[in-house]
């Protein structure tokens, strides 16, 4: 058996002999489907180690233990302390102001300690590494200058107290782990951050605790020792490993999708492979004869074929390797700054490993087909000089390929976070081929029963379509795809763009005040009033809690989390209502009354219920500013979480939270001119309150979602251009056809614009039809991305969608037109000779 | 795997010296309405050594009854033994092992793989057979047909003489007991397809070759120890030069 591979390799290698133009569609189609999988997959890696290798200067220390609306007991402390070296950090939203008044801008304020940082460096544009400025001092963001027209050493008011800038923030290396922020960063000492007042009972603040442990200690135990310990102080625990748990989430999940792109992509591009090899080995066709002439069998012919596709295969997969492997740094370059963390540039080799893996079965399983046919060209064929004798694919190849595909599924849900999500993607992505493909098929059998038509050319563009040798099947499946792929994109991209537009709806409040205290509520409205008499306010109580049971069971003894019950992670927005807020409505159980003074009970979002499998009825505890609420589940709500309003989870009746110390949080809807006045005279009034202006939360959204669409389209053109390719080889396939066709016309006295004209109404006839096909998958793959995976509402722009479809239909039909030049410029005289 | 030594299963058409043998003969393409009868009952027998020339007019039933004494083709009906072995029974790889060392073939149109050199070309069949210094004694072909100095020399840097030269010295390369021969002039001018006429019988003598040569040309079949004449599908004329 080896001395017979010997033999094939010699005879493959000596025929093959960097003669490749045969495989050019093989070597591209390979080398885009995999350079996208393995860049990709060096990015997702490059970013999740950079967040895990840099986890103890994200999350500021080898443990976090943050905790809402308070500060750590002494006994707590004492604890902490006991544990490792300490740094404490406070952080709120604050409005900074000028000392006269004349600006205002939200800003993320932080408190820091001499200890801060634990990890990494805070440095300033000087290249000067800090910790906490001096009292009094306080450092900002470029942004913040830029804002508020500020340089160093000017003052600036937060609350109560005055700070005079002292330095620009470089980096802050603890920035990720603090999660979105709704404004420039300032940063101070705890201290002068304490002396502004803001901090109050019931503001809204949070403080984080990071420990450096000593080399012995496991974080994860000393953080399930401290919750033993203090079983309801209700902590947020973080360890180094996981510092910015949700961007890791999101990379994930991203990169997930992203790959079942790529590997959709890396699919059309197996169509291409298959094409591609057919091609090649129908042009072999006289070589393969003559071998078997001089005694080579049809194991033989099939190895010989086998290593020089293999072998161009592993050489298009290898280059693709090698640009996927160099990309992340092109696109670190350039686009570094909108990846939520720079990583350094590396090689990693399981993502390339699983991308040559993908490239190599799929070349296997659109190889295998014209392999294994082009193994039964009869050696007595060259004598008649037939080209048609071209038989059924054997068992073996079938189960080469079943083996393949099967391989290819077990890898993909084997590197999945979310195993059904692939496996549904892929089901739907083999729906797809599979329809197209019996598409070709029945195109091919309706124009081969359709009635002839008079006219020559149009009879001769209907026939075209089903005669012996038509490449009908083979430009269904990549025009289909193609097309699909313009109407996916094209209804994603349009969703996306009117999500950005609807994120702040028509009657969405102009802004969030939060932190207003309880007893200036009335003065708070009537302050707004003064300025606009039809300003609309509508005032809420404001606290934070986290859940630590709900149906007997205790939060901190759950393994992992119910799926989708976000709710439970962390300390969560409360509020106290006597009637059903704004933007909910009842789907089960009762409101209580106005007046209700009865046993704690709670009223739950009926999705995150549903999450945390809740009944009415059920037990459900909350732990506020350190004191367990035991509550029933009274009733279910259906939020409308899009109106930009103040929406909760949990609601409670005002006899269970009022006594709580708490603030109040407004919104506040008036005309866009008077915004800025406001924007100037609230904070002066009532100085421990943060505004935050929905326009700039909305843009913030906007640059998110404009990012995923822009990495969701760069990763779909690598299976556009895979789908381009796939359908000029298809074209190139049937060009030979073409050229006798064309050559009998003109001997029979047809004009080149005739001859076009057969091909365009054949070509036209094919868009016209597989436009409408692919506007059904499209939609359907679009709203199933839109709706299923991000969770945003369909609303794809529908004139938008057909345009580019029917430009994607006009492309495709010229690039076939264009591929018919050739065809029509054969001379006949000539052609006759050679054909 | 059939060995190129093994006996002939059926002893009975087979007898010491004959190269070819073939009884009752049937070829059919097609089926129902569309089935034609290419050769009707053809009864041959060859002695080794011989050169034999097949005549007849197009459609005759030449190259198919060629392609069945090659290996290249299974007969509908009757039995084929050629250097002992039956290639009746055998299915297409068989046929495809069974040639090796047993038949060469030169075509009309050469049938050079383009992408090999001379030297490569005439090596293949050797290679294949897993025949020791393949390179060796298919330079020595070479030589042998003039080509000595064109080793290296791809199909389409040589003409078309040089290309049947070529195409021969692959067909004797493996000393084969029968060499096929369709209209190997076919494609090249009266001068240079005379000199390749000679070279092919010159090689035959060398090395005591059976030689069966499809042609047209009545001067060609003279040169022959025998001339068989088809038409229709059947043998016409059988009859010595």
């Amino acid at each position: 058996m080896s001395a017979e591979l010997g033999k094939a390799w010699t005879i493959a290698r000596r025929d093959l002999r960097g003669r490749f133009a045969g495989l050019r569609l093989l070597i591209v189609c390979l080398f885009l489907g995999v350079a996208t999988l393995a860049a990709i997959g060096s990015l997702t890696n490059a970013i999740t180690e950079e967040l895990a290798n840099r986890g103890q200067a994200i999350l500021g220390g080898d443990l976090e233990i943050a905790v809402a609306q308070r500060e750590a007991t002494s006994d707590e402390l004492a604890a902490l302390k006991q544990a490792g070296t300490l740094s404490e950090t406070l952080r709120m939203q604050a409005m900074a102001r000028l000392p006269d008044g004349s600006d205002t801008q939200l800003v993320e304020l932080k408190g820091v300690d001499d200890a801060y940082p634990l990890y990494g460096k805070f440095t300033l544009e000087s290249g000067q590494s800090v910790s906490a400025p001096q009292p009094q001092d306080i450092y900002v963001t470029p942004a913040l200058m830029q804002r508020l027209s500020l340089k160093t050493g000017d003052k600036i008011d937060f609350g109560e107290a005055s700070f005079t800038i002292s330095g620009i923030i470089s980096e802050e290396p603890d920035r990720l782990s603090e999660g979105l922020s709704l404004g420039p960063v300032a940063i101070t000492s705890l201290d002068s951050l304490r002396a502004t007042k803001l901090i109050q009972p019931g503001s809204l603040f949070e403080s984080k605790y990071r420990l450096k442990l000593p080399a012995t200690a496991i974080p994860r135990e000393v953080g399930d020792r401290l919750s033993e310990q203090f079983p309801n102080a209700s902590w947020e625990i973080k360890t180094r490993d996981d510092g910015a748990p949700s961007t890791r989430r999101f990379i994930e999940r991203m990169g997930q999708f992203l790959t079942l792109v790529g590997l959709a992509s890396l699919v059309i591009a197996g169509i291409g492979v298959g094409n591609g090899v057919a091609s090649y080995l129908r042009g072999k066709q006289g070589a393969i004869a003559t071998l078997k002439i001089l005694g080579a069998d049809s194991a033989m012919i099939f190895r010989i074929y086998l290593f020089q596709i293999m072998a161009v295969a592993i050489g298009a997969i290898a280059l693709g390797l090698v640009v996927g492997a160099l990309a992340p740094l092109a696109i670190i370059q350039i686009a570094g700054d909108v990846l939520p963390i720079k990583p350094e540039f590396a090689v990693y080799p399981l993502p390339l490993l699983v991308s040559a893996l993908y490239g190599l079965l799929i070349a296997v399983i659109f190889a295998l087909p014209p392999l294994s046919r082009a193994k039964t060209i009869p050696a007595a064929g060259i004598i008649r000089g037939e080209g048609k004798s071209w038989r059924q694919i054997d068992r073996q190849s079938w189960i080469g390929v079943g083996l393949a595909i099967a391989a290819i599924i077990a890898l993909a849900l084997g590197t999945a976070n979310e195993p059904l999500f692939s496996a549904s993607f892929i089901g739907a992505a083999a729906a797809i081929l599979l329809l197209l493909t019996a598409l070709g098929a029945l195109i091919r059998w309706l124009a081969s029963k359709a009635p002839r038509p008079k006219h020559p050319l149009l009879r001769l563009a209907l026939t075209s379509l089903h005669r012996p040798g038509a490449q009908t099947g083979q430009l269904v499946v990549a025009l289909g795809l193609g097309l699909t792929l313009f109407a996916t994109l094209a209804a994603i991209q349009t969703s996306l763009t009117n999500e950005i537009r609807s994120t702040v709806p028509r009657d969405a409040p102009s802004f969030f005040v939060l932190d207003i205290p309880v007893e200036r509520a009335d003065e708070f409205r009537a302050k707004v009033a003064e300025t606009s008499q039809d300003a609309e306010v509508n005032i809420v109580p404001t606290l934070r809690g986290t859940i630590t049971e709900f149906g007997g069971q205790r939060v901190s003894e759950l393994e992992t989390l119910p799926e989708g019950a976000w709710v439970l992670r962390g300390d969560r927005g409360l509020t106290y209502s006597a009637t059903i807020p704004e933007g909910s409505e009842i789907v089960e159980g009762e409101w209580w009354p106005k007046d209700y003074d009865g046993p704690p009970l709670v009223s739950v979002d009926e999705e995150q219920g549903a999450a945390m499998g809740l009944k009415i009825g059920d037990s459900l505890t909350v732990s506020l500013l350190g004191v367990e609420i035991p509550t029933r589940v009274a009733s279910f709500r259906k939020v409308n979480w899009r109106n930009f309003g103040f929406n909760y989870v949990l609601v409670f009746p005002p006899s269970v939270l009022a006594d709580v110390p708490h603030n109040v949080a407004a919104t506040i809807q008036l005309e866009t001119a008077k915004e800025d006045s406001l924007l100037s005279i609230l904070p002066q009034e009532f100085p421990s309150i943060s505004m935050v202006k929905v326009k700039e939360i909305a843009s913030q959204i906007g640059d998110i979602l404009d990012q995923m669409a822009t990495a969701i389209a760069a990763a779909a053109s690598i299976a556009i251009f895979s789908g381009i390719a796939v359908l000029i080889g298809a074209i190139a396939a049937s060009r030979q056809a073409r050229v006798y066709d064309s050559v009998i016309l003109k001997l029979l006295g047809a004009t080149r614009a005739q001859i076009l004209t057969v091909q365009a109404i054949e070509y036209a006839l094919l868009a016209f039809l597989l436009s409408m096909v692919a506007l059904g998958l499209g939609l359907f793959a679009g709203w199933f991305v839109i709706t299923q995976i991000f969770e945003f509402t369909w609303q794809p722009d529908w004139g938008i969608v057909l345009l580019t479809l029917g430009i994607g239909a006009v492309a495709t039909l010229g690039i076939g037109l264009l591929g018919s030049i050739p065809v029509l410029s054969a001379k006949p005289a000539r052609a006759l000779r050679e054909l | 795997m059939i060995q190129k030594t093994a006996a002939s299963s059926d002893a009975a058409i087979v007898e010491p010296h004959i190269a070819i043998a073939a009884r009752n003969v049937t070829l059919s393409l097609g089926e129902g309405k569309a089935r034609v009868d290419i050769l009707r009952g053809i009864d041959l027998s060859i002695e080794e050594g011989t050169t034999v020339a097949l005549l007849g007019p197009s459609g005759s039933g030449k190259s198919s009854l060629m392609a069945i004494l090659s290996g290249l083709e299974r007969a509908s009906g009757g039995e084929v033994n050629i250097a002992g072995a039956d290639f009746g029974t055998m299915n297409e790889d068989q046929l495809a092992v069974a040639r090796r060392g047993r038949v060469g073939i030169v075509l009309q149109a050469f049938h050079l793989l383009p992408t090999m050199t001379a030297l490569e070309n005439v090596a293949v069949p050797l290679e294949l057979d897993g025949q020791p210094d393949p390179f060796g004694i298919a330079a020595k072909e070479l030589t042998a047909v003039g080509l000595g100095d064109r080793l290296g020399h791809y199909p389409t840097q040589l003409s078309g003489g040089e290309q049947q030269r070529v195409a021969i010295a692959r067909a004797m390369a493996s000393r084969p007991t029968i060499i096929f021969a369709d209209e190997p002039t076919g494609n090249l001018d009266g001068a240079t397809g005379e000199k390749i006429i000679s070279l092919l019988f010159e090689r035959q003598k060398a090395t005591s070759a059976t030689l069966l040569i499809i042609t047209h040309d009545p001067e060609l079949a003279k040169r022959c120890d025998r001339i068989i004449e088809l038409r229709d599908g059947l043998i016409e004329r059988d009859s010595a030069a």
